[in-house]
């Protein structure tokens, strides 16, 4: 289950929507679930990848909004991996 | 001190590398620097980039670099041009200056600048950051390596850097401005580079170092005089996967 | 108390607080930090910038003497400023880079939680890490010569400055380079206060553009030791009576 309401990141860009994704999982305990949302295109690539780099499980990524509507956004879950894996 | 007021230098870059770099070659006492920069002073700058402060938000970086140095330099010759280094007007900036110092934060910036480097036989004074890495690199045409033998080629355009990759504390950006900044004045005196054919690699957690010999790659275009400036839409479409003697992409954002 | 990390300090730190060791924890401790910076000159000036930069949450500078004309190969202090008090005019040059950090003289007896030490003298770079280290603050000690120099990391229970520093040096005046130093002393800096995991001490010199560092070594018999529970209370008492300089 997510831990905390969606992080709704859809009005900014990179790398802030990492920035803020990166803070939101730190704040949280090992095995907790991030839902963050994001807008398409770069941000929508790279956070997953950052996240899956700093060793948290990207659980999902769909898109936002009516399935077969325009993606504009998505919905991307992340749950929360080691810190060690996180300080490399 | 050596007396460098006959000598000049272009200064690619006024940011997280150019800055320092510019605040020790006009310590220095180089006698005129050129600087070129095509941005805006924006917020997120300001933890690493020492020449720009709040009431600089906006404003144009080449401008307020030129600005700063005069203010602490008063018989320092700064020219600034509000662009982009490319390859039209490489040859313009860098023909009139002794040496160059590469502050950039892109690999095609990089790339063109130790091209240009070579083609008009001037020294270059390449650095960059990436996260807690930093690492430097002198090319001597016609002595040493370019960056070209070290890395092949940049990597292809489409890829997105990771955003993890724009990580950065000011503090080890100005260590690597400043130590190209004293590269560049050890070179207009005339002395040997500290980095000239060797990459000097420095890792701020553990405290590590090493340097690592780059020698001229047989068959490298740069070297060899038949890569033209702007040479990526002409050379091979095809990246080789880089030669790297580190693990790390090299440089990273200033 | 510690502001929060708010969205224009996020937006301002937004590249620092992705690095490893640093982060939203990292950033808070910066910015809870007041952070003793001892001797002004023109190579302290470059750590001072990174220091504000970074968003150390007080500086307090300690520093008697007036701008000299050699300070001006610094990056601090413009050409009219010479003769005016050194700590006044690092404050100005300070002030315009950072609205979220707090620059100010040392308050005296002011107790900071971060040290960072570029004194004129030997003497008094030892002097001043003692008074860090006695009060259990973490510090860094720089000492420049030439284009480079030295300095030395003592985290809280590290060897001391005096363990870890060399004893003989060129003598030659520092030169524009050392600015490099300065930064990379601001970066280990930074390091010991924004992440926790930092325990070694380390002495780090940089060499006509080339750094080397080992790890600090405690010497036989130096009072930097960890004294032994029992021993304590009676080394207390018997430093009752100090005051260090």
């Amino acid at each position: 289950m997510t831990s905390a309401g969606p992080l709704d990141l859809r009005r900014y860009a990179c790398p802030i929507t990492w920035v803020k994704t990166r803070i939101a999982l730190e704040r949280l305990a090992v095995g907790q679930v991030l839902e963050v949302w994001l807008p398409a295109g770069e941000p929508a690539e790279s956070v997953p990848r950052s996240a899956a780099e700093d060793g948290h499980r990207v659980v999902a990524v769909e898109p936002l909004g009516r399935a077969g509507a325009a993606g504009d956004a998505y919905r991307v879950l992340v749950e929360k991996g080691t810190p060690a894996a996180a300080l490399a | 001190m050596a007396d460098l007021s006959k000598k000049s230098a272009l200064v690619i870059g006024a940011g997280g590398l150019g800055g320092p770099a510019l605040l020790v070659l006009a310590a220095g006492g180089v006698g005129r620097l050129v600087v070129v920069d095509d941005d805006a002073v924006e917020s997120s700058n300001l933890n690493r980039q020492p020449l720009f402060g709040e009431v600089d938000l906006g404003r144009r970086k080449a401008v307020v670099a030129a600005e700063r140095l005069a203010a602490l330099h008063p018989s320092l010759e700064v020219e600034a041009f509000d662009r982009r280094f490319d390859a039209a007007g490489a040859e313009a900036l860098a023909g009139p200056v002794d040496l160059i110092v590469d502050g950039s934060d892109n690999f095609a910036t990089k790339f063109l600048a130790s091209d240009a480097a070579l083609k008009l036989r001037k020294p270059l004074v390449h650095g960059g950051v990436l996260r807690t890495t930093a690492q430097l690199l002198t090319v001597m045409p016609g002595q040493t390596g370019c960056l070209r033998c070290l890395f092949e080629a940049p990597p292809p355009p489409g890829q997105v850097p990771s955003c993890a990759e724009a990580g950065i504390v000011g503090a080890l950006a100005g260590f690597a401005g400043a130590l190209m900044g004293a590269e560049a004045l050890r070179l207009l005196a005339g002395e040997r580079g500290a980095y000239a054919g060797r990459l000097y690699i420095h890792e701020a957690r553990s405290a590590r170092s090493r340097l690592v010999l780059v020698r001229r790659r047989v068959g490298c275009p740069a070297c060899a005089g038949t890569l033209p400036l702007g040479g990526e839409a002409v050379a091979a479409a095809v990246a080789a996967p880089a030669r790297e003697v580190t693990s790390s992409r090299p440089g990273g954002p200033a | 108390m510690t502001p929060e990390l708010t969205e224009d300090r996020i937006a301002r730190w937004a590249r620092q607080l992705l690095v490893p060791g640093f982060g939203a924890a990292g950033q808070e401790r910066l910015m809870a930090a007041r952070l003793r910076v001892v001797g002004a000159d023109a190579v302290a000036g470059a750590a001072l910038v990174y220091l504000v930069q970074a968003g150390v949450g007080t500086l307090w500078i300690d520093d008697p003497d007036v701008v000299a004309p050699a300070d001006l190969e610094g990056w601090l202090y413009p050409p009219g400023s010479v003769g005016q008090p050194r700590a006044q005019a690092a404050i100005e040059g300070l002030a315009p880079l950072s609205r979220f950090v707090s620059v100010a003289p040392y308050p005296m007896g002011g107790v900071p939680t971060a040290t960072l030490i570029c004194a004129s003298s030997t003497a008094q770079a030892v002097a001043s890490a003692e008074v860090a280290r006695r009060a259990g603050v973490p510090h860094v000690v720089m000492e420049a010569e030439g284009d480079g120099g030295t300095f030395v990391s003592v985290p809280v229970g590290a060897p001391c400055f005096s363990c870890g520093r060399v004893l003989a040096g060129t003598g030659r005046p520092p030169s524009p380079g050392a600015a490099a130093l300065a930064a990379l002393a601001a970066q280990e800096l930074l390091q010991l206060i924004a992440d926790a995991t930092q325990k070694d001490g380390r002495r780090v010199e940089l060499l006509r553009g080339i750094g080397s560092s080992r790890l600090t070594v405690r010497l036989p018999g130096c009072q930097c030791a960890p004294k032994p529970p029992r021993e304590v209370a009676q080394a207390d008492d018997d430093e009752a009576g100090d005051t260090v300089g």
